[in-house]
């Protein structure tokens, strides 16, 4: 201690033994990580021709990267989801499996952050926003969910007061006439929405799997077991209703191509969220009338939207559309019938030929024109 | 004889020392303003929004940078100058080169701080200034450290004691700290979360090996001296010593419990949180065994008075922190505002506080003026008004974050909306922390500023005489 070059070294070997472990000795554990496949042969060897897991962001999404983290977005915003012992995460829907280091390894700028006054960030490109949204979410968070206390970029957006081709209607109006702002996104805000819509760990690895949350085995357990005592039980489903809200229930959860991929935005508990997306459980919508629950499913709806006396704003694609995989009659009966009888819902069902008739009547309609409410509204009065 | 020597050496630390005092001061005064900016974007997110420099992002780093570096850096130097100084019975040397690189320093932060707002962050925790600035931190705190450390070298008594421990350790830490963090993060940079876990270690061990040791060491100085008794159980303060620096490199990581890193990090960071208790209640009797002695002599001496809050906090919040870092409650409270109460338990009552009681206690000395006891006293109060309201808040309100977090049935705006009260009363409490430090740096500069009109005064006095 009283010599100081004696008492240096030992101080300098404090921090060194720390610095050995946490980095030369994580370094030697994991430094080397290599993208792999989903899944492995029986020798550990990447399946010929599967895919490799991660995938490197397109270049627009890495510059967007450089721009979240000179606004300092990371001051509110994780990007990871903790195990199922350490944390809420996987519950709260913010990933369908816990992260692990393995997806950040081609990720130039690594930004878990360590505080969480906004929502976590490592699944934002999974839950189905649109990029009119995020922009619209970026220039000013309050117009879509009240309350919220994330900061305002207008710096980001061209503002003017009249529609241009490519500008977003950004007031509180939703109807483009009325509406008096609208902007044009930028690069930087551009690039920036790219870089959150790349932002998915919706692959599984070798090394970690999808978890089914608590909440989903929970719902599955009570449908089985109404399925299983449908017989004995006098309130137990027939079997054709049975198999069509099973058969809707896995187009409701499906994300991947052949699914409805409703689960992404409406959730699995169907609450959806306050202000952007609206709710199925016990919804009027939903529970209303028919008709109108097909058309939006077929062509989607769009702009504004009053559901149970709340206003909602967003985006929905229709799912006849021709993109990806459309959905049959019979997969759009049984997700709707699905909806229809879960949660807090219990009406009738949607037989495959009600659609069918649907479609033939609007057959003129191209399939990627969006429903709006006052559409829907108009021809139901006029019925 | 040894009043005389004292007083030679109180003048030659007087030049250096008041310099890194008074920039010390601004900087406080410039991350006050931040952190009230900051406090009031989070309850009005409109608050001006409209520029990109007043980004709530930038300016809460750019505060965390400016209160670090710029305040906790420069006070830093001037306490250690002027403790070393003195327990050495050897005079400061170099004056000219102090300044010079204390002068670099504070450009240097300058020209870090602008380069956050104006974009250039880099991404890693305390050490986001931008790259060009690294350098010559480095270059001037390595001319600083090096001057403190010869003025160390040639004291007159060959036996240390814990106030020089401590803060030669902190002095030396603090580089070595930087190279390796540097060396991983920008020179050998490992990929993915490597970075993370450096980035995290290096961000919290500013706190814990840098400012937490100077300011303990303070303590160590300070107790015994203005109560003329020694430290109770002095013996166990060499144990203390080396738990800290044995232990707190391998605590700092259990933040990252859950995280995408092998398991064996958070989990080495959770058993050495755990071990903290040792060197935490070591100093803690040290310090309060000794003071409640006298206790009316503490309560009397403001100087004292601060540096008793400071370690008062330091042991309770540090407690606090022990059972946060436990997993079962980590649970909660890893990722909610909490965060904010350790930072701000650490930086602000208990780092700041004894730093405030140093000056008080060391400034009348080296200027030979004293501080009107009204300023001082209404210092004190509003600091620890201020200090009470912003850490409750965060504390109750990181609880109600946590646990209301837990519930995946209830929209996170719902959670943030149960944490927004909380928010206003932090912005409050910045408020007086602010009027507070004002206050503290009018008090300083009353002292240390020449007044112009003083010797005119002194002549009026002596005509009218």
């Amino acid at each position: 201690m009283n010599n100081i070059f004696k008492f240096a070294i030992y101080i300098f070997l404090t921090l060194a033994f720390a610095w050995l472990a946490f980095f030369v000795g994580a370094k030697n554990q994991y430094g080397d990580l290599e993208p792999t496949s989903q899944y492995l042969e029986e020798n550990n060897s990447i399946p010929k021709g599967a895919d490799l897991f991660p995938q490197s962001m397109p270049g627009v999404a890495q510059l967007g990267a450089k721009e979240y983290l000179s606004l300092g977005c990371v001051t509110c915003h994780t990007q990871q989801v903790r195990t199922i012992d350490a944390g809420f995460d996987v519950e709260r829907g913010w990933g369908k499996r816990p992260s692990v280091p393995r997806d950040y390894i081609l990720q130039k700028e690594v930004l878990l952050g360590h505080n969480r006054v906004g929502p976590d960030l490592a699944n934002i490109g999974l839950r189905g926003y649109t990029r009119e949204w995020l922009h619209k979410h970026l220039f000013n968070p309050q117009i879509l969910v009240e309350g919220s206390i994330c900061q305002p970029s207008p710096f980001l957006y061209d503002i003017s007061n009249e529609r241009s081709s490519g500008a977003i209607n950004a007031d509180n109006k939703a109807d483009d006439n009325v509406s008096t702002i609208f902007i044009k996104p930028s690069l930087r805000a551009n690039r920036i929405v790219s870089y959150l819509q790349s932002l998915k760990q919706d692959y599984e690895l070798p090394e970690m799997s999808f978890i089914e949350t608590q909440d989903e085995d929970d719902t599955e357990d009570i449908k089985l077991a109404e399925v299983g005592t449908a017989k004995d039980d006098q309130v137990g489903l027939p079997t054709w209703l049975a198999d069509q809200i099973a058969s809707g229930k896995e187009i409701y959860s499906k994300i991947t191509p052949g699914g409805g991929m409703c689960v992404a935005c409406h959730l699995p508990n169907g609450l959806g969220q306050p202000g952007a997306i609206p709710p199925l459980d016990r919804s009027d919508w939903v529970l209303g009338d028919k008709e109108r629950l097909i058309k939006i499913s077929i062509h989607g709806l769009m702009g504004e939207v009053v559901v149970n006396e709340e206003k909602y704003v967003g985006v929905m694609q229709g799912f006849g559309q021709p993109l990806g995989s459309p959905l049959n009659d019979q997969q759009i009966a049984d997700v709707l019938t699905y909806i229809r009888n879960e949660w807090g819902n219990s009406v009738s069902a949607i037989s495959p030929e009600e659609v069918k008739a649907v479609r033939d009547s609007e057959k003129d309609r191209e399939l990627t024109a969006m429903w709006t409410e006052a559409e829907l509204q108009k021809e139901n009065s006029s019925d | 004889m040894k009043k005389t020597s004292e007083q030679q050496i109180d003048q030659s630390a007087k030049f250096a020392f008041s310099f890194f005092v008074a920039s010390a001061g601004l900087w406080l005064l410039a991350a006050a303003l931040l952190a009230y900016i900051a406090a009031a974007k989070l309850t009005d997110p409109l608050f001006l929004s409209s520029w990109e420099f007043f980004t709530y992002g930038k300016i809460k780093i750019s505060q965390a940078n400016a209160f670090v570096y710029g305040w906790g850096g420069n006070s830093i130097f001037a306490v250690s100058l002027w403790i070393v100084a003195r327990l050495s019975q050897s005079p400061v040397r170099g004056t000219i080169f102090l300044i010079f690189a204390g002068s670099m320093w504070n450009l240097a932060i300058t020209f870090g701080l602008l380069g956050i707002l104006d974009g250039h962050m880099l991404g890693h925790e305390l050490l986001e200034m931008p790259k060009e600035v690294w350098p010559a931190l480095f270059i001037s705190y390595l001319i600083i450290a090096f001057l403190i450390l010869v003025v160390f070298r040639s004291r007159r008594q060959s036996v240390t004691i814990a106030p020089q421990w401590f803060i030669v350790a902190a002095l030396i830490w603090f580089p070595c700290l930087f190279l390796f963090a540097w060396n991983g993060l920008e020179i050998n940079a490992g990929r993915g979360t490597l970075q993370s876990i450096l980035s995290m270690w290096f961000g919290q061990n500013i706190i814990w090996l840098w400012l937490t040791p100077v300011a303990l060491g303070c303590a160590y100085y300070i107790i015994p001296s203005v109560l003329n008794r020694p430290i109770d159980k002095y013996y166990l303060a060499i144990f203390g010593f080396w738990c800290i620096a044995g232990l707190a490199p391998w605590s700092v990581v259990h933040h990252l419990e859950g995280g995408p890193v092998p398991m064996w990090v958070p989990a080495i960071g959770t058993v050495m949180s755990i071990a903290m208790v040792f060197p935490i209640a070591v100093a803690s009797t040290n310090f309060h065994a000794t003071a409640f002695k006298d206790i009316s002599r503490v309560w009397n001496y403001l100087p004292l008075r601060f540096v008793i809050f400071g370690t008062l906090s330091y042991t309770i919040s540090s407690y606090i922190g022990v059972i946060f870092s436990v997993p079962a409650v980590a649970k909660l409270t890893q990722f909610s505002i909490i965060n904010e109460f350790h930072f701000n338990q650490r930086v602000y009552g208990f780092f700041s506080m004894i730093i405030f009681g140093m000056v008080y206690h060391i400034l009348p000395q080296v200027t030979g003026k004293e501080i009107g006891t009204a300023a001082k006293n209404f210092h004190f109060w509003t600091s620890a008004l201020g200090v009470f309201a912003l850490l409750l808040a965060y504390l109750i309100g990181g609880l109600t974050h946590g646990v209301l977090a837990q519930q995946p049935s209830l929209a996170w705006i719902n959670v943030i909306e149960s944490v927004k009260p909380y928010f206003l009363i932090t912005e409050f409490a910045f408020l007086i922390l602010g009027f507070s430090q004002l206050v503290f740096v009018l008090n300083l500069w009353k002292v240390i500023v020449p007044n112009p009109f003083s010797c005119c005064e002194k002549n009026l006095e002596q005509k009218t005489a």
